[in-house]
């Protein structure tokens, strides 16, 4: 285990385990700091809980930066650490309090009286009481019923409220740690709010399961579990039993170049598909909501995470996917205003400089979309990345935040994507599904 | 319905509709076409169908709970996480009844009055369940204090109590997350724990290198 932290210097950590061992520690610090709060309150009645809050903040940041892997880099490079930060201090908050241990027997039971009004035993014909597998936010159980091999999904009591009173609480003194003002990261922070609170919100989940994996059929190589949404609630899910390997355990078995391109491509179209033909699109590309199944197929079991585009988000954002406009001065920084990137108080200097910077790196960063085909196992593209990403880190005009909202959670996924087709060493088709630049109007 | 059971239900509603109980044994008697001798027959006093809802309520979850398939299967541990479960659960049903009659007792130490008959119902419960715990070796046999286990699940339930009357959340979420939690440490108390493993460190040391102890 302390191999796996210490590895998390130079890869963003993958594993649930390796994830989790960063996330107990906090875990741990952040109880100890609670107790340590009421043993001086014990001695000193109208003690605060401000220096609890900072404490705990403190603790998180720490463990945080302990996690800048790659991807806080690229971040950077987009000047995006700021607003990408929060996102990850919120998921690093909310995993740090839920990395309970596993809901009891008589707890299942209890939450299934309450969603179904019966034992889980009179729901199906057989559920294990001991769970198979932990979920973010939850846990998942193996059932069966009529002779199908069910996964249900339980939902852990009361995360969806301490989420919102717990980033309430502790908000200020991370935006202190983060060395901004709340008023400048507030639209980010809300923004991650609002998506944290939908991920426990199972009946959403559910419909969007559904309507994605519907959406979605036509892909090949694509795999989606039926789920039953007469099975589920808004604190369970009960959907099909997907047979499979997680993509650390499938690339142990020294899968060949071929397979390693089928599941990279099916995972490029995926993400692709979303993006420009739904805008909206499964916004956790992190390798545990997914499996590779036996036939070899991408099985794609999680959508907790939903990023929706707005039109005035999306043109501007995949214009740059086509080389003409990046070449076209005018065009590029209508695009950079529409997003924020270059703000009407800029002054000329500053405008010059930020249309520099930040089309040499999407220049960069939009290689695979331009390429037609793309070898993601080049490690040169992703230490150009990164190399760039650090030299962007010291110049002093990307302090600020810039950009809209919608920057946070896409470019965690595009990101995410990049990252999962380099580890399968896949090279892909970029072409197959392009974005849609033709307004429909 | 049973008389007692009519009595019982007929003084809760007068309580919550009135909120204040009513004006004397004659007056609710004569209220339920019974007189004043009868209701004796079944009650004592107001107090005493108070006690009565509390204590059929918890042997009631009793029963229920035993009932589960599962039963047999659990370790002590779940089947007291069972028990308050199901308690809470079932309790739901009469909670404006449970704030206005816990709310109205004078804060005092020790439980309160109307709670005793219930309390020695959960007691012989966590007696048996605790016994059955030692037995199997999932709880840790310590000399004097096994026997005040079943004294620790009482303040539990008093504390779960008390923090479900002030629980706004829906459905009594943070309840469950309460019980979740503090029957949990309990129990990892009652473990074996390295508080033993440290105690008996010492108790070795004591005896083997001639070190007095300083206690």
């Amino acid at each position: 285990m302390s191999e796996n932290i210490r590895k998390e210097q130079n890869s963003i950590p993958t594993g649930k385990v390796q994830r989790s061992a960063q996330f107990v520690k906090t875990g741990i610090k952040v109880g100890g700091n609670y107790v340590k709060h009421y043993s001086k309150k014990l001695f000193n009645p109208d003690l605060s809980r401000d220096g609890l809050n900072e404490e705990n903040a403190a603790d998180i940041y720490n463990s945080l930066s302990k996690l800048k892997g790659s991807a806080l880099k690229v971040a950077q490079m987009l000047s995006m650490d700021k607003n990408i930060l929060p996102a990850a201090y919120a998921n690093q908050f909310s995993q740090s309090q839920y990395n309970a241990p596993p809901l009891s027997g008589p707890l299942i039971v209890q939450t299934f009286r309450k969603y179904y009004g019966k034992s889980p035993d009179k729901v199906f014909d057989k559920f294990d009481l001991k769970s198979s597998n932990a979920a973010s936010i939850g846990q998942v159980h193996q059932a069966m019923l009529n002779g199908k091999k069910l996964a249900v999904k339980i939902q852990y009591p009361g995360v969806g409220e301490a989420i919102s009173s717990d980033l309430k609480l502790v908000k200020p003194f991370a935006f202190r740690l983060l060395g901004m003002s709340e008023k400048e990261l507030d639209i980010y922070m809300r923004e991650v709010e609002e998506r944290l609170l939908e991920e426990t919100d199972y009946e959403l989940e559910v419909r969007r399961s559904i309507e994605f994996s519907k959406a979605c059929a036509g892909l090949e190589h694509v795999v989606f579990p039926v789920y039953y949404p007469e099975l589920s609630s808004k604190r369970t899910i009960t959907m099909d039993w997907l047979e499979g390997m997680h993509l650390k355990e499938y690339l142990q078995t020294n899968p060949s170049q071929e397979d390693r391109n089928k599941i990279g491509q099916a995972l490029w179209d995926f993400y692709n598909f979303q993006e420009h033909e739904l805008r909206a699109v499964h916004a956790d590309p992190h390798p545990g909501n997914f499996l590779i199944t036996p036939d070899k197929k991408l099985g794609i079991i999680d959508f907790g995470c939903i990023k929706e585009m707005p039109d005035d988000f999306y043109y501007p954002f995949f214009s740059f996917t086509e080389k003409s406009v990046l070449q076209n001065k005018e065009e590029t920084l209508k695009a950079f205003r529409a997003l924020e990137m270059v703000l009407p108080t800029d002054s000329p200097a500053q405008v010059e400089f930020y249309l520099r910077n930040y089309s040499e790196m999407i220049e960069l960063f939009t290689k695979p979309y331009t390429s037609g085909v793309f070898d993601f196992s080049r490690k040169e593209f992703f230490e150009q990345i990164y190399a760039y990403g650090e030299k962007i880190a010291r110049m002093p005009e990307f302090k600020q935040a810039r950009g809209v909202k919608h920057f946070i959670y896409i470019n965690r996924t595009n990101f995410g994507l990049y990252q999962i087709l380099h580890e399968l060493k896949a090279s892909v088709r970029t072409d197959t599904y392009l974005p849609n630049l033709q307004k429909a109007s | 319905m049973e008389p007692k059971e009519k009595l019982q239900s007929s003084y809760i509603n007068y309580v919550l509709l009135n909120g204040e109980q009513p004006k004397s044994v004659f007056v609710f008697a004569r209220e339920n076409e019974l007189s004043e001798e009868e209701f004796y027959n079944y009650f004592g006093s107001f107090e005493g169908i108070e006690q009565a809802v509390w204590k059929d309520l918890m042997s009631l979850t009793i029963g229920e709970v035993k009932n589960q398939e599962v039963w047999p299967e659990y370790s002590a541990r779940e089947k007291v996480l069972s028990l308050f479960f199901s308690f809470f659960e079932l309790l739901k049903s009469k909670r404006s009844f449970a704030a206005f009659n816990l709310g109205k007792q004078r804060r005092s130490m020790g439980s309160p009055k109307v709670l005793q008959g219930l309390k020695g119902e959960f007691e012989r419960f966590s007696t048996e369940v605790l016994q059955e715990g030692l037995e199997s070796g999932e709880l840790m046999d310590r000399p004097l204090l096994s026997k005040r286990y079943k004294d620790a699940l009482w303040v539990q339930f008093g504390f779960v109590l008390n923090f479900w009357l002030k629980d706004t959340s829906a459905g009594f979420e943070k309840t469950d997350e309460a019980i979740e939690k503090g029957v949990n440490v309990t129990f990892d108390l009652f473990q074996r724990s390295p508080i033993d493993n440290l105690f008996e460190y010492g108790k070795f040391l004591a005896q083997n290198s001639g070190i007095k102890m300083p206690f």
